[in-house]
């Protein structure tokens, strides 16, 4: 090593961890400090005066039927918004994996509504499934589809279809251009090589974009359900949760229980249970990248 | 006739790939241009039935009101301010972290990146509830500095790992070149990575202005006054009123929207590869 000889190693070390201290630090201090303090608040009983651990929170999380559905609504949530935002941006991207007429356009453009914040997202598609004044029952009404108002925000089994449409809307831009850059990595050779061994289509498809793909797809997936299970303005903007609990998602519910209810420990359980949930998800994610390193 | 085939056969391919590009175009741009409609309605007209396509009576009354009446210059202030110092303080702190990282083999490196990419995954909501007794007891609450500390913790572990692939892209031999000149690791930072790193900063700026000024959750729960609005709330707030004046909301919403668009759209080039840099080598 030839730094070796003009730097002493162990200086250049010590530099090192100067450089990664401030961020570490701070990370500490902003996020693992509050974050142990949730921790703390999760395990007392919430009696005055009793400063003993206690799983008394958690039993009640268990207990409640408010939390299983609350459970229920975020799984389908992420679920449906992130299976749809992976099949339309992949589509999009194949289709947009060649040369066309406005392709730059396009691309540009489809990254807005991702662009803008989710609170806007929310109250656009408010208005536009607004029962009486929006747009989607005119156009319906117009085309002869349906002859009476569809309550979008309010019947039980539409509110959560509808907030998954804008976000929907709002998210799949991101997977596509994601997706998009991943596809135009893979060497064109590999396609040219596979189509000499005659491969059709569909075995290019499979033999060679997808594994092209593998890296950007769990990234882009990853990414994607971190950001989906912790959504908050647009349910927020678009129905508050309501009617009842019927769009009500892990992250507003925590919200309401803590301030709005002032139940800070169970609110602080459920916190804890959300961020357990978040970082199972996330386990492949973070297999590829540490082995990656 | 065999190539006159494969040619109607491409245009019929063409005509579909047109089509569903269409669609998809309409879907992603609709909902904006309902937005830009609806603002320039008078409020009778937005709420009347059967719906009007078109303003019937065009009137920027509605961007009037929110700007001028509403305090929207305030609101938009507060959100530039937070907002900006939230993308500088965390793609400065998180270069000189990816920095750190992408060169030195320190010990217990693969502990240190696991906690950085651990913070990134918790979710605000477990985090605001301290950060309102925190910041209460430090005097921060309901302060800009106090949303700047909070915005933070979406924003730096993002930069950190954005910018430590760009950093990954440059090779070591050139900080190796300057050392053997007599640099400092400071000055090898400084002269010779950050300017190459640009693109990758500018990315990792917006991407961080984009987290910071969408934000609700922390903006609703770290302010309590008038003077500290940001646009997010202001129209999460709108939106919550008994008698929402949907053109107001419609103005709001899309000056809400500009800033991030008119930086995106001069930055998105960086903007792509950045969120690309750490899954796609070259």
């Amino acid at each position: 090593m030839m730094l070796g000889i003009r730097l002493p190693a162990l200086r250049d070390r010590l530099m090192g961890y100067a450089f990664v201290a401030p961020a570490l630090l701070l990370l500490l201090a902003v996020l693992a400090y509050p974050a142990g303090r949730s921790l703390r608040l999760s395990l007392s009983s919430g009696v005055r005066g009793s400063s003993g651990y206690s799983l008394v929170q958690y039993a009640e999380l268990l207990r409640s039927d408010v939390f299983r559905q609350v459970l229920q609504n975020t799984a389908l949530f992420v679920a449906a918004s992130v299976a749809l935002h992976l099949a339309l941006g992949l589509a999009l991207a194949l289709t947009l994996n060649r040369p066309l007429f406005g392709r730059a356009a396009f691309r540009v453009l489809a990254l807005l509504p991702w662009v803008v914040p989710d609170v806007v997202a929310g109250i656009v598609w408010k208005w536009i499934l607004n029962p009486l004044y929006g747009l989607m029952n005119d156009l319906l009404f117009r085309a002869g589809l349906i002859a009476a108002p569809v309550e979008w925000l309010t019947a039980p089994g539409l509110v959560l279809p509808s907030v998954v449409l804008a976000n929907v809307w709002r998210g799949f831009p991101f997977v596509m251009i994601i997706l998009l850059a991943g596809l135009q990595s893979i060497p064109v050779e590999l396609y040219e090589a596979a189509a000499i061994d005659g491969a059709g289509t569909v075995q290019r498809f499979r033999h060679v974009t997808l594994p092209g793909l593998r890296k950007v797809l769990i990234v882009a997936l990853a990414l994607d359900t971190i950001w989906e299970v912790r959504r908050f303005g647009l349910i927020q903007a678009m129905t508050a949760g309501g009617p009842g609990i019927m769009s009500e998602v892990l992250s507003t519910q925590v919200f309401k229980q803590y301030f709005q209810f002032f139940k800070f420990e169970y609110a602080s359980a459920m916190a804890i249970a959300m961020t357990g949930l978040l970082l199972v998800v996330s386990l492949p994610y973070v297999r590829m990248i540490v082995r990656q390193e | 006739m065999e190539s006159s085939l494969i040619y109607s056969r491409s245009r019929l391919v063409a005509a579909v790939v047109y089509a569903w590009l269409g669609i998809m175009g309409v879907f992603v741009l609709f909902p904006f241009l309902w937005m830009v409609l609806t603002s320039l309605k008078p409020e009778i007209e937005a709420l009347r039935v059967p719906v009007t396509w078109l303003p019937e009576t065009p009137t920027v009354e509605a961007y009037v009101v929110m700007w001028f009446r509403k305090h929207y210059a305030t609101y938009f202030l507060n959100s530039t301010i937070v907002s900006l110092s939230t993308a500088a303080i965390s793609t400065f702190v998180g270069a000189l972290a990816a920095y750190g990282f992408s060169r030195f083999g320190l010990a217990a490196k693969g502990t240190m990146m696991g906690f950085v990419l651990t913070t990134q995954m918790l979710p605000g909501v477990l985090l605001v509830g301290p950060y309102f007794q925190i910041l209460s007891r430090l005097g921060l609450y309901d302060t800009r500095t106090g949303l700047i500390i909070a915005f933070l913790t979406i924003c730096l572990p993002f930069a950190i790992w954005m910018l430590k692939g760009f950093i990954d892209g440059i090779p070591a031999e050139l900080d190796e070149a300057a050392i053997v000149d007599g640099a400092g690791r400071l000055t090898v930072f400084f002269r010779v990575v950050f300017p190459l790193i640009r693109p990758g900063m500018v990315a990792t700026m917006l991407f961080a202005f984009l987290l910071a000024w969408g934000d609700l959750l922390w903006v609703q729960t770290l302010t309590s006054s008038e003077a500290m609005v940001t646009v997010t709330l202001a129209i999460a707030r709108t939106v919550q009123e008994f008698f929402v004046k949907w053109p107001e909301l419609m103005a709001g919403a899309l000056m809400g929207g500009v800033p991030g668009v008119l930086f995106y759209l001069l930055l998105q080039r960086w903007l792509v590869q950045g969120l690309t840099a750490g899954a796609i080598k070259q």
